[in-house]
């Protein structure tokens, strides 16, 4: 049999990218050389889009690499890794991604929302994937790490900490009166 | 806020380089207006993530700009800055001026600047200025924060390329790191302690026998440990009657489908595998071919089309799951599904 034996390795994202409707990169990285220039990667970018933007699927192969991929109104999410990879790895790097931008955005998962929040986006992504290596799969520590002010967060998705946190110091000003 | 709507809706759409880096200017300014300056910086960041070239002079000159912005407290723009620094790395000259800075936040007391401090610090530093901070990095990969040990053990992981010796040297902070609860800081500890010892063949076996005894927690280290075991008994070519095996065998049954499905692709994969430890592996991929997650199906499919190259009579029982599949909604799944009846199935399968 060929065998395809993966290398250990922890360098296993090859790239993260999110799209807007019509294929343009809203942000992307690179994370090997298996696209080494600018031109190549957005050639690749307009390909996968291409082939993805219909058809919700979830998954495809495209240039030896392994695309997991989901979309949201006008946004399109992208991990890829190399062919012979755990594809429920790079799933769970999409489902982190996908998750964690939800959270910030408010469940808003929509460009325009995306481009008023772009600074935080941009620090999420490198929260999740430092090099090709998963830095973080949990959307809430991603979410948490990015220096999101805690006042932002909807009190739905605080943690009961957080809550009692500011019940505790409205208690503490009234009592100051 | 002024801002330039582009026909797209896209307010960053059509960004001159030229502009943005005189906009840049304004860091140089006392004190730091952080909203302003977090805007334009945005614009930076997002010009180089479009894939826009700076050259030498330019790189540097937004990058000292940048470095102007260490006087603001505010914690999103520092993070900015942070990513400002790792993004022109590459391409900007004297970096290192910035060392002072990071290697401040990075042993300060806001934990939100401490691990993105020591991933942009580990990101300028050589070898030889890598001694200077080894310290605080050994403190920072044992560290209670989660974050901050984290970013220490992968940035180590990177500095392994240019400075193995002096990363070798931390090698019990990485022990003991492997030990924590956090499934990441024990994966990426884990990772760095593989790394660390991989040209030793002796060393790998012993660290592949002892963690293969122990549970650890954090799946991603599983699968790392699988592809680990896997290596260590093709090079030395051992039977599959043996703990690694039986370790990997056992993963099948884990709680989590990412070690399951890793544990079945090694089966399959490992040279000396024959029907008779296929079968096990043969069983969960079948139950994923119903899964209603598309990557489960995809997985699974694929893998079942390796076994059929080869052991086309371990893949049979699932034809009945493989003719559900080519009228996958994924055309990916549905042809793979195909191309593997064709292998295993007879004609009459493949009619219907």
């Amino acid at each position: 049999m060929d065998s395809i034996l993966l290398e250990p390795s922890l360098y296993m994202i090859k790239a993260i990218a999110l799209l807007d409707n019509d294929g343009n990169r809203m942000l992307a990285k690179y994370y090997d050389n298996t696209f080494p220039t600018v031109k190549e990667q957005k050639a690749f970018e307009k390909n996968l889009f291409n082939k993805t933007h219909r058809a919700n699927a979830e998954i495809i192969m495209l240039d030896g690499v392994t695309c997991v991929y989901r979309s949201s109104v006008d946004l399109f999410f992208y991990v890829m890794g190399s062919s012979h990879e755990n594809e429920l790895i790079l799933v769970s790097v999409l489902n982190c991604l996908y998750d964690s931008v939800s959270q910030i955005l408010r469940k808003n998962v929509e460009k325009r929302s995306l481009l008023d929040n772009l600074d935080i986006i941009m620090l999420a992504l490198d929260e999740i994937c430092d090099g090709g290596i998963l830095l973080e799969a949990d959307p809430s520590s991603v979410v948490q790490r990015v220096a999101l002010r805690t006042d932002d967060i909807p009190l739905g998705e605080q943690t009961v900490a957080q809550v009692f946190q500011s019940a505790r110091e409205q208690l503490k000003w009234s009592l100051l009166k | 806020l002024l801002l330039n709507l582009g026909a797209t809706g896209n307010p960053f759409h059509n960004l001159e380089k030229t502009t943005v880096l005189q906009e840049a200017r304004m860091f140089n300014e006392t004190p730091v207006n952080p909203r302003k300056c977090t805007h334009i910086l945005t614009k930076i960041l997002y010009l180089i993530n479009q894939g826009e070239y700076l050259g030498t002079s330019e790189a540097t000159e937004a990058f000292f700009a940048i470095t102007k912005l260490f006087q603001s407290k505010d914690v999103m723009l520092r993070r900015l800055v942070y990513l400002g620094i790792k993004d022109l790395s590459t391409t900007a000259e004297d970096v290192i001026i910035v060392t002072s800075s990071l290697t401040k936040d990075m042993t300060g007391k806001e934990d939100l600047y401490r691990a993105a401090a020591i991933r942009a610090l580990c990101k300028i530093t050589d070898s030889t200025m890598l001694q200077a901070i080894e310290r605080y990095m050994k403190q920072a990969i044992v560290d209670k924060i989660h974050a901050v040990s984290s970013a220490a053990l992968v940035s180590s992981l990177h500095l392994m390329k240019t400075s193995p010796e002096v990363v070798k040297r931390w090698v019990n902070e990485a022990q003991e790191a492997v030990n924590g609860d956090n499934i990441m800081v024990q994966y990426h500890a884990f990772g760095l302690l593989y790394h660390i010892r991989k040209t030793d063949r002796l060393a790998v076996s012993k660290l592949v026998a002892k963690f293969t005894r122990m549970v650890l927690k954090s799946p991603y280290a599983v699968c790392m440990l699988i592809r680990i075991a896997c290596k260590v008994m093709e090079e030395e070519g051992t039977s599959l009657d043996n703990p690694l095996f039986d370790f990997i065998e056992c993963c099948l049954r884990h709680k989590s489908e990412m070690v399951i499905y890793e544990a079945a692709h090694a089966i399959v994969n490992l040279k000396q595998t024959t029907s008779r430890e296929l079968a096990p592996a043969v069983s969960v991929l079948q139950l994923f071919c119903s899964s209603p997650k598309p990557t489960l199906r995809f997985a699974a499919v694929r893998t079942l089309n390796k076994i059929a190259m080869t052991h086309p009579a371990a893949v049979t029982a699932c034809n009945l799951d493989l003719e559900n599949l080519i009228t996958d909604v994924n055309r990916s799944i549905a042809t793979l599904a195909i191309t593997t009846l064709l292998k295993t199935g007879s004609e009459s399968s493949v009619d219907r």
